[in-house]
C-alpha cells in the first residue's frame, strides 16, 4: 500500500525554482502555474518524477489555445492546474511522459486542432466519424482526421478482431468494443463511444451557471451529484463563494447516498455477470430500497435537482431517511455477507481483470478500481473540502486488483457512507444558498463519486455566464485501465464481470 | 390515495378507455389509438420479448429498465420478457435523445425486428425534452424511428415503465388522455 | 445453496402488486406540474416558459402549452409559482398518440389588479 512520493516538502515549490518563466496563482487551495510553452516538457517532467497523480488534461480558448493539466498534489493535499499557451498547433508531447495523458490528447486534437509534437498516431476518441468542418468543436478542425482505428498492436501467433456493439445486451448503454482475440482469451480490447456524444461541454457555453446545472447533473445521470457538485464547486470557487455549512452537509448527504446506490447496483451486476441469480436478486432489493429512500428524502430515486450553485435547492426529510437508511443497509450487507460465503462466486472474482498498483498509477485512475489496486487516493480524504473537513472517511484499500478487491472496497465504503450520513445528519443538513456575484473567474472543483474523483473547470466571463466548461467525470479516466483488466489471462465470460466490478457509464465518458 | 372516480387519481385500471378531451383532432386521434389497441391485442396475444436501444442517455433510464425484472418489479409475472435479439423482439424500448452518430444502429436494430413490432419512447429524452434538435442530437426519437408509445418521465420510474409497457399491449388504458394538468373550471374553456 | 434458500424464504415477498393494486412508493416520486388556470396571465405564463430548462413550456397567443412529454419533473416552475403551479401526482402518463402529451392551458384574459 502505497500513497505518492512528495518531493520533500514542496512539490510546488521546486517545481516552481524549476521551470523558468513560471508564474503562480491561487485561486482558494487550488494553484494555477503559468508555464511556457517551451518549459511545458521539463515541467510535466519535473510532477511526474516528484509522483503527482495527473488528474486531468484539457484546453480552452483559440488564439491562442490554452492547454491546461491538472495535476493532485495528493500528499500535500493540493490540486495543481498548470496552464500554458499554445501558439501555432503544436506542444510537447505529454503522454510519453505521462501516459495517463493520451485520450485526453486525442480529445483534443479533436476538439481544437493542436497536437503533441511527436506526430504519434492519435485515435478518434470523441467525435463521430461524420464530424467534419461545421460539426460544433470547442475550437478549430483538426487539420488531418485522426486515425480510424485503434493503434496496430502486434500478436504472437493468429488473432482476430471482432467489433461488438454498441447495441449489447438489453438494458445496459450502448457501448462499441473492438475486441482481438486469438479464441477464448483477449489480447486486446479497444472502445468507442462517440456515438453517445451529446455536446455537453459545448452546449453549456453561454449558459448562467444555475441554468446550467440541468444538463450538467444529466452528464453522467448515475453520478448526477458528484459532477454536479463538482461543477457548482467549479463555479464558487471562480466567483470566491462559500456555500452555507448545513448545505455542505445536504451535499455530502446525497452523495453518500449516491455512492452507496450505486454500490448496490454494481454488486448486482457482478451478480448478472457471474450467473448467480439469487445474489442478483437480493442485491436488486438493496438497490431498489436505496432508490426509494433516495425518493423520500429528496424526491427523486436518482437525486437530480438537489445541487445548487452556492449551495442546496433542499433538505433531506430527515426522519424518512433516518428511518429508511438503516434496513436498506441491513438489505444490502446481507446481501454481501451471503455472497462472501458463496464460493463459486469468489471464485468468478478472484484474480480476474487485475489491475496492478503500477498500471493504476501510470494510468492516472481513479476511485474503488485504484483502491483495490493499493492507491490510497479518495478526494474526500486527499483534497478535503467542506464537510469532509470535519467529516474524514476512512478510505477502503485493497491490496489484490482483481475484481474481488473492488467488491470488497465497494462494500466497506457501503458500511462508512451509512455512518457519515447518520454523522451529518446529526450535525443538521439544511438548505440554503449562497447568492453569486455577477462577475468572471475560473476555478476548478472536485466530488469524490462512486466511481472515482470528478472534476470540473469552469470559466465564467464578466457577466458570469460560462465561457469554457470542462467536465471530467471519473468515467472519463478510468476506461482507460479497463483495457488493461481485460487483457492477460481474461476469457470472454470474464468482460461483463470485469465492466460490472468497473462500475463506470459510457455517458460520463462520452458527454 | 384513490377516490371513486378513476380517471382523476391514480393507480386503477380503468375497465374501458377514459375519453379524451381536448386538443384538436381528439376523435380523429382516438380512431387511430383505438386501432392500434385492436392491432396489438390480436396480434400479440398475452407475451411480449422487448429490446432496449440506448441512442444516447444519461445512464438513468437503463437503470430503471433493468429493475424491471428485479423482485420489487417482477416484469415476467405480466408476461414481458426481455431478449438480446431484436429478432425475436416484439417490443423495442427507446432511451435517449437519438444522438445522429447513432442513426445508423438504431435503424438496423428497428430493421432486424420482424413485423408487427411497437417503438415505445421511453423518457423525457426520447419525447424531445431535456435536448434541443441540433447537430448533435435529433433531440427525439421520432426523427429516426416511429414511435408508437411514449412515456414521459426523468427518468420513467419502474411503475410508470409498467404502465407504458401495460398501455402498449393495451392492458392497461391510457389515462392521459384525459387529463389536463390544470385545475379549475375555466380548464375546460378554449379546449375543443 | 441452502444458505440462499433460506435467506430468501427468510426475506419473504416484495413484489408490488401494480397494477392489480395501487403501490404506495408512487407517492414519493416526482410528477409533472398542475397549473391554476386562473392564475396564469400572460407575464406569469412568460416566466414559466423561461424558467423551463426542458422546453415543456411553450406559448401560444391564448394559451401556456404544456408537454407532458418533455417534462422532467424538476420543479423549477413551481418554484417559481408556488401557488399557481403545484405537483399533480400523477405518474400513469404513458401515451399511445403524442398529441395526447400536449396540453394546452388558456391564460386569463387580462392581468391580476
Amino acid at each position: 500500500m502505497t500513497a505518492v512520493q512528495p518531493g520533500a516538502s514542496g512539490t510546488l515549490a521546486s517545481l516552481i525554482g524549476a521551470i523558468s518563466g513560471a508564474s503562480l496563482a491561487e485561486t482558494g487551495s487550488t494553484v494555477t502555474v503559468k508555464v511556457p510553452a517551451a518549459e511545458l516538457e521539463g515541467a510535466v517532467h519535473h510532477l511526474a518524477a516528484a509522483g503527482a497523480r495527473l488528474a486531468d488534461l484539457f484546453a480552452a480558448g483559440q488564439d491562442p489555445t490554452v492547454l491546461r493539466l491538472v495535476w493532485a498534489l495528493d500528499a500535500e493535499r493540493q490540486y495543481l492546474v498548470m496552464q500554458s499557451d499554445v501558439s501555432g498547433q503544436e506542444y510537447p508531447p505529454l503522454s510519453d511522459v505521462a501516459p495517463a495523458a493520451f485520450a485526453e490528447e486525442c480529445e483534443i486534437y479533436e476538439q481544437f486542432g493542436i497536437r503533441p509534437a511527436s506526430g504519434k498516431p492519435l485515435n478518434r476518441v470523441a467525435l463521430p466519424p461524420h464530424a467534419g468542418p461545421d460539426f460544433p468543436r470547442l475550437g478549430h478542425q483538426p487539420p488531418q482526421a485522426p486515425a480510424e482505428i485503434h493503434a496496430p498492436h502486434t500478436v504472437g501467433g493468429h488473432a482476430f478482431e471482432f467489433p461488438f456493439g454498441p447495441v449489447r445486451q438489453v438494458g445496459v448503454e450502448s457501448l462499441y468494443y473492438g475486441l482481438v482475440t486469438s479464441g477464448e482469451e483477449i489480447v486486446d480490447l479497444y472502445l468507442f463511444t462517440w456515438h453517445k456524444h451529446r455536446g455537453l461541454e459545448w452546449r453549456l457555453r453561454g449558459q448562467a451557471p444555475r441554468d446550467a446545472l440541468f444538463h450538467v447533473e444529466r452528464t453522467e445521470g448515475l453520478s448526477a451529484i458528484a459532477v454536479s457538485w463538482a461543477f457548482a464547486a467549479a463555479v464558487e470557487a471562480a466567483l470566491g463563494v462559500a456555500p452555507p455549512p448545513a448545505a455542505q452537509r445536504t451535499r455530502a448527504v446525497a452523495l453518500e447516498l449516491e455512492r452507496l446506490y450505486n454500490h448496490a447496483a454494481a454488486t448486482a451486476a457482478l451478480c448478472q455477470a457471474t450467473g448467480l441469480t439469487v445474489g442478483q436478486s437480493a442485491a436488486e432489493i438493496a438497490l431498489e430500497r436505496l432508490l426509494r429512500l433516495n425518493a423520500a428524502a429528496f424526491g427523486h430515486r436518482y437525486l437530480f435537482g438537489v445541487m445548487d450553485v452556492g449551495g442546496v435547492r433542499r433538505a433531506p426529510e430527515e426522519a424518512a431517511l433516518r428511518a429508511g437508511l438503516r434496513g436498506a443497509r441491513s438489505e444490502l450487507r446481507r446481501a454481501a455477507d451471503a455472497l462472501a460465503s458463496t464460493n463459486s462466486f469468489l471464485d468468478r472474482l478472484e484474480a480476474a481483470g487485475i489491475v496492478t498498483g503500477e498500471q493504476a498509477r501510470r494510468l492516472g485512475l481513479v476511485g474503488p478500481v485504484a483502491r483495490a489496486a493499493g492507491l490510497a487516493i479518495d478526494a474526500r480524504k486527499d483534497q478535503p473540502a467542506q464537510p469532509y473537513l470535519e467529516f474524514p472517511p476512512a478510505v477502503a484499500i485493497r491490496g489484490s486488483g482483481d475484481v474481488l478487491a473492488r467488491f470488497q472496497v465497494m462494500q466497506d465504503e457501503a458500511a462508512e457512507s451509512v455512518r457519515l450520513i447518520g454523522d451529518l445528519l446529526d450535525a443538521g443538513a439544511g438548505a440554503g444558498t449562497a447568492s453569486l456575484p455577477g462577475a468572471g473567474g475560473s476555478g476548478l472543483g472536485w466530488a469524490e463519486s462512486s466511481r472515482g474523483e470528478a472534476l470540473a473547470w469552469v470559466a465564467l466571463d464578466a457577466d458570469g455566464r460560462i465561457s469554457r466548461a470542462r467536465l471530467r467525470p471519473a468515467s472519463v479516466r478510468n476506461w482507460r485501465g479497463f483495457d488493461d483488466a481485460c487483457r492477460s489471462q481474461n476469457v470472454f465470460t470474464d468482460i461483463p464481470i470485469i465492466e460490472a466490478s468497473f462500475w463506470l457509464t459510457v455517458a460520463g465518458t462520452a458527454r | 390515495m384513490t377516490t371513486s372516480d378513476p380517471s382523476i387519481h391514480p393507480q386503477r385500471t380503468a375497465a374501458g378507455a377514459t375519453p379524451p378531451e381536448g386538443g384538436p383532432d381528439a376523435h380523429e386521434e382516438q380512431a387511430t389509438a383505438e386501432l392500434l389497441r385492436q392491432r396489438i391485442a390480436s396480434q400479440f396475444g398475452r407475451s411480449l420479448h422487448i429490446r432496449t436501444l440506448d441512442t444516447g442517455s444519461c445512464a438513468a433510464c437503463e437503470q430503471e429498465i433493468r429493475l424491471l425484472t428485479a423482485p420489487h418489479y417482477d416484469l415476467h409475472r405480466l408476461g414481458f420478457f426481455f431478449t438480446p435479439a431484436p429478432r425475436h423482439a416484439d417490443l423495442l424500448m427507446v432511451t435517449g435523445p437519438m444522438i445522429r452518430a447513432f442513426d445508423i444502429a438504431a435503424r438496423k436494430t428497428y430493421d432486424a425486428m420482424p413485423g408487427p413490432k411497437i417503438v415505445v419512447a421511453t423518457g423525457a429524452c426520447a419525447l424531445g425534452g431535456v435536448y434541443q434538435p441540433d447537430a448533435f442530437v435529433h433531440g427525439s426519437v421520432g426523427g429516426v424511428l416511429p414511435a408508437d408509445v411514449w412515456i414521459p418521465g426523468c427518468p420513467p420510474s419502474p411503475l410508470a415503465l409498467l404502465h407504458g409497457l401495460l398501455v402498449a399491449v393495451d392492458r392497461l388504458a391510457e389515462k392521459v388522455a384525459g387529463l389536463s394538468f390544470a385545475s379549475d373550471d375555466r380548464a375546460g374553456e378554449g379546449l375543443q | 445453496m441452502t444458505l440462499w434458500f433460506l435467506r430468501g424464504l427468510r426475506r419473504g415477498v416484495v413484489t408490488t402488486r401494480y397494477p392489480a393494486r395501487p403501490d404506495d412508493s408512487a407517492a414519493d416520486l416526482p410528477t409533472p406540474p398542475v397549473f391554476r388556470a386562473e392564475d396564469l396571465d400572460q407575464a406569469l405564463a412568460d416566466r414559466l416558459v423561461a424558467v423551463c430548462p426542458s422546453h415543456a413550456l411553450r406559448r401560444d397567443a391564448d394559451a401556456l402549452v404544456f408537454d407532458v412529454g418533455a417534462c422532467t419533473a424538476c420543479g423549477r416552475c413551481q418554484e417559481a409559482a408556488p401557488g399557481a403551479v403545484t405537483s399533480s401526482g400523477e405518474f400513469e402518463l404513458a401515451a399511445t398518440s403524442r398529441g395526447h402529451l400536449v396540453k394546452r392551458i388558456p391564460l386569463r384574459r387580462e392581468a391580476r389588479a
